[in-house]
């Protein structure tokens, strides 16, 4: 099981409040964005104590996020060969600096810890905390009808994996009458992608109808969040080492 | 006993000419067990979909305790719940729990209250465990038992079942079944529409058959078991065999 999906558990990240868990990541996310090669040591340990509280392994995570740490490799390159300064070497006559190397390595711990931050976050919160979170920010925005969002978004958690479903049924219903004999490609999507569409409204109809006849309305009862009695204290705890994560 | 639902002289067209069902009268007593039989296309989604609420006729009137359907459509959706074919797209929540809390939730009940009913209705119909899970990843007996406590957790008088046995196998046929009998016990009036009855019979006080979108039959399910086929439906088994009506669960 990939450990971005939510999993039961008693930690005291499983039992804090969804709505500062959310401040939480945000202003670690962006003590991130501003922290050095120190700060980052630092982080680092915080995030790898916390995956081990929570029950994530954190050789075994990197196997699931092996096709990221790809991209990352890409980002380091990239960096490593456009940003100008002293050329400390040269790949194929194109300069590499010592500045560039650094700024690659800096930008692509940023991305991987950012990732980390996230599959902890997943790994401990229900998608439906996560759904009333949601609702509980938009609330005080105007315009905004926050019950819809919150629906909105409920809908597509449940809903996606049903959709993936049906077009690998699709997929795999057409692969059995051999359309991979059907070279051209535009052909081939179009003939997946009207079964498909067919499905997924008559699946949404469906929904309607179900929700409509348990009494649907917008106007529902607000959600509920538990607090674990933990949650200032985890926000100064945080506020401190965004502090750190800033000034190293 | 009471007369629950009244369906006067009700015809429901379709948009593109299609009758779903015409001219339909009948009525219900609270408590009973009624198996809406019919081949398919006879009219039996429609009719349902019309005790619900969900559909309006083309001509006819449905009664709910003497009152137009109209008149109070939320408190009859409440009163008569619908548990739907395809248990895998009428599922709405993220975990099993939030499944049962979504109609309670729209009918704006206390937070307090939610929770309570939530956890009673899932300790009776044995899902307490599966409180925290993905509906997705349940079995197809697990998903029917969630489509049911859905309803079950707004307390309603009357359920409605759409072929509930699809796609079942055999102990979770009969255990769904034992479920919708100790409902039935309970006071709650069944209307089941099916096209194979063999598994219902047995429970049943009442059968009505259905074919082109008229009721045919209306009787005790003993005397019109002999003549079912000549509407498109399956004679059971043991009644073939003339070993009567055999129960499909205790
Ligand atoms: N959405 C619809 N649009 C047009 N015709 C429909 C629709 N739903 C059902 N029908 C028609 O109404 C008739 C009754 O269908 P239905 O109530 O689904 O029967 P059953 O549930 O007994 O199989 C059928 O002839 C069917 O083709
Ligand atoms: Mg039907």
């Amino acid at each position: 099981m990939t450990p971005f999906i939510y999993k039961q558990g008693s930690s005291i990240l499983h039992n804090l409040d969804t709505r500062y868990k959310f401040v939480i990541m945000c202003l670690i996310s962006m003590g991130i964005l501003k922290a050095l090669f120190p700060a980052l040591a630092i982080i680092s340990i915080v995030l790898i104590a916390a995956m081990l509280s929570v029950g994530i392994k954190p050789l075994n995570s990197f196997n699931h996020i092996k096709y990221f740490l790809i991209l990352l490799i890409f980002i380091f390159i990239s960096r490593a060969l456009t940003t100008p300064g002293e050329p400390l070497f040269s790949v194929f006559e194109v300069p590499v600096s010592n500045s560039g190397i650094k700024d690659g390595a800096l930008v692509s711990i940023r991305f991987l810890i950012i990732m980390l931050l996230g599959m902890i976050f997943s790994h401990t919160t229900k998608p439906s905390s996560i759904k009333s979170a949601a609702e509980w920010f938009l609330k005080p925005i105007p315009f905004i009808p926050e019950k819809r969002a919150s629906l909105m978004i409920g809908l597509s958690i449940r809903f996606l994996p049903l959709i993936i479903e049906q077009a690998k049924q699709v997929s795999d219903a057409q692969k059995a009458r051999c359309s991979d004999n059907q070279k051209n490609p535009v052909r081939k999507i179009a003939r997946l992608i009207l079964p498909i569409l067919k499905k997924t409204f008559q699946t949404a109809d469906n929904l309607a109808l179900a929700m409509e006849s348990r009494c649907f309305s917008e106007d529902r009862t607000d959600p509920e969040f538990n607090k674990s009695g933990y949650e200032i204290i985890s926000l100064i705890l945080t506020i401190l080492l965004v502090l750190i994560l800033i000034l190293f | 006993m009471k007369n629950l639902i009244q369906v006067k002289k009700l015809t429901h067209i379709y948009s593109d000419n299609n009758y779903g069902i015409k001219d339909i009268t009948f009525s219900v007593q609270s408590g009973e067990f009624i198996i809406l039989a019919g081949k398919n296309g006879s009219g039996k989604t429609t009719l349902l979909r019309h005790l619900n609420g969900l559909l309006s006729a083309t001509s006819g009137e449905i009664l709910i305790s003497n009152n137009p359907i109209e008149k109070n459509i939320v408190e009859i959706k409440k009163k008569i719940g619908m548990v739907f074919q395809d248990a895998d797209s009428q599922i709405v929540g993220e975990t099993v729990f939030d499944e049962v809390a979504f109609g309670p939730e729209n009918l704006k009940w206390e937070r307090k209250l939610i929770n309570k009913k939530v956890e009673s209705t899932l300790k009776l119909l044995g899902l307490t465990q599966l409180a925290d899970r993905n509906p997705a990843t349940l079995s197809g007996g697990e998903k029917r038992k969630l489509a049911i406590a859905g309803v079950l957790v707004m307390e309603p008088d009357v359920i409605l079942f759409d072929e509930p046995f699809s796609n079942l196998d055999y102990p979770a046929a009969s255990n769904l079944l034992s479920l919708i009998t100790k409902l039935n016990k309970n006071g709650i009036t069944i209307i089941i529409a099916t096209h194979d009855i063999e598994k219902v019979i047995a429970k049943a006080t009442r059968m009505i058959i259905m074919d082109d979108g008229h009721i045919k039959q209306d009787g005790v399910p003993d005397q019109l078991i002999k003549i079912t086929e000549q509407y498109g439906i399956r004679e059971p088994c043991s009644s073939k065999l003339n070993l009567g009506i055999i129960n499909w669960a205790n």
